[in-house]
């Protein structure tokens, strides 16, 4: 049986633990447990996906790599998009909104482009609940920080294995833009922005694990039925 | 003699040596702005290894230009209830228990709510405002956050004006979808108040409420024993030669195929004024 402890979260991407210590100092509340320790399963971020991806090179596979890309985005840009409509980031003061909303716009950018690249094949818009994270600007700030650092692993570990070499130059792209988003969150949070001389990459399992332990990614509620109505007529 | 062939060779030694690093820094130089220009750099090439090097491969795509959000004052949020849950009076687990909610509708969909306010208790508890199903005049009350799900934003909006027995819908404040209802009877009047849209129904097979059916969270005042809690629907007809009138039980009916565009207009969650 899989022991949700030894799954890998937040502590084991935050290498060298200093985005938690200072988001504790910041916040110090018990949503900095819940990125830590939260393991329960949900939905994979795109249950399935992983085995094409491990398939030979080709259209298919660099298909299957884009569409973890824009999933991984969907996430992103509906993070950013769901604090600012709520007001989250407008409370953050002047430096904090400007880096969000940033972030939030370019994050918005890249779902457009792999959209229109992938065209038909796009998979589609998941449903997430971010649980409450996107409620509070602390909470927010620390889980920014931890899913910019862990999109750059997620690319780093998957642009070099896009067969199509412009594919691989855009991924390419895409990444650099990332690790100058982790740069600056880990900046914004008075962390240091590099920690180490070399980036390891992360591969889709371990990063799906991260996404699960968040428990981001939820099922769609039902909204529509096809019972005979009861209303008052 | 020799302090001076010993001093010309230093200055031979030197020039060279300055020669040899601008050819080799040139188009570097070039690259950071200095004043050595493209023309130049290939003139001197063959300058090492750099000028075998390949151009940059073109990307296969560019991101658009990253846009900032727009329109969020016609925001409204919806939340399905995660779980069954007493709705508070006020952001405190000790305040009074107004209603309770449950997960799931009358029709078997997930129960929604609207999202009005978040607040955060003394315990750091974050609670959530919530329109509630009632008889008018917008009910609310307070339910914990982790009893719900994630949010879902819609910028749509409905007005429906019982007296000039119209259905207005706005999108992000424009006016996109207008038409004529008809509504309750004297009777058993349509509620007015502030609610939502909780649920669609489709491909039933009653004729009654033509081909879309939407369920509200307004409750009629008067038909409370109804079946299902005597919830208002917003639906078709298989008599539009009654319409527009007051010729329902507190329904909000249209044309099937004013219903049949509003299907494709206005997503569940959306905020319902009836005036």
């Amino acid at each position: 049986m899989d022991d949700i402890r030894s799954r890998p979260t937040l502590a084991q991407l935050d290498a060298d633990g200093a985005i938690e210590e200072a988001l504790d100092a910041v916040a110090g509340s018990s949503r900095g447990q819940f990125l830590r320790s939260a393991a329960l399963g949900s939905a994979a971020l795109l249950a399935g996906l992983s085995d094409t991806v491990a398939a030979a090179p080709g259209p298919k596979r660099d298909t299957a790599i884009l569409n973890y890309a824009l999933a991984f985005e969907y996430l992103q840009a509906g993070f950013y998009t769901e604090a600012e409509s709520l007001g989250t980031i407008r409370a953050m003061g002047v430096e904090r909104e400007r880096w969000a909303r940033t972030l939030g716009a370019h994050e918005r950018a890249h779902v457009r482009i792999l959209k229109d690249v992938l065209g038909r094949r796009a998979a589609g818009k998941p449903f997430f609940d971010y649980r409450g994270v996107t409620e509070d600007p602390d909470d927010f700030t620390r889980t920014a920080v931890a899913m910019e650092d862990l999109t750059v692993a997620l690319l780093g570990g998957q642009a070099p294995r896009v067969s199509d070499r412009s594919l691989r130059a855009a991924f390419f792209s895409l990444l650099t833009v990332e690790a100058r988003h982790a740069a600056w969150a880990r900046r914004i949070v008075r962390v240091e922005p590099v920690v180490s001389a070399f980036d390891a990459p992360k591969t889709l399992a371990q990063v799906d694990r991260v996404i699960r332990s968040t428990r981001f990614r939820a099922r769609r509620p039902k909204k529509e039925g096809r019972g005979s109505p009861r209303f008052t007529g | 003699m020799r302090p001076v062939a010993g001093g010309a060779l230093g200055v031979a030694l030197a020039v060279c040596a300055a020669l040899l690093a601008v050819s080799a820094w040139g188009p570097l130089a070039g690259l950071f702005g200095g004043d050595t220009d493209a023309a130049s750099v290939t003139e001197r090439q063959p300058v090492g290894a750099g000028a075998a090097l390949p151009d940059p491969v073109d990307p296969a795509f560019v991101p658009p230009e990253p846009k900032g959000l727009s329109g969020l004052d016609h925001v409204s949020f919806w939340s399905p209830v995660k779980r069954s849950t007493p709705v508070r009076a006020r952001a405190d687990r000790a305040a009074e228990v107004i209603a309770r909610l449950s997960k799931r509708t009358p029709e078997g969909t997930r129960n929604l709510v609207l999202v009005l306010d978040r607040r955060r208790d003394a315990r750091g508890t974050l609670w959530v405002r919530a329109r509630l199903p009632s008889e008018g005049n917008g009910a609310a009350g307070w339910v914990p956050r982790s009893a719900l799900g994630g949010y879902g934003a819609v910028s749509t909006h409905l007005v429906v004006d019982v007296t000039k027995l119209t259905a207005t819908l706005y999108r992000s404040g424009e006016r996109i979808f207008e038409a004529q209802v008809g509504v309750g009877r004297a009777e058993n009047p349509t509620p007015t108040g502030e609610f939502y849209i909780r649920n669609k129904l489709t491909r039933y097979a009653n004729a009654f409420y033509g081909p879309v059916a939407f369920g509200t969270s307004a409750r009629s005042p008067r038909l409370t024993d109804w079946p299902a809690g005597g919830f208002v629907g917003i639906h078709g007809t298989n008599r539009p030669d009654l319409l527009p009138g007051r010729v329902s039980h507190g329904c909000i009916r249209l044309r099937n195929s004013d219903v049949l565009t509003l299907e494709r207009l206005m997503p569940v969650g959306t905020p319902l004024t009836i005036v």
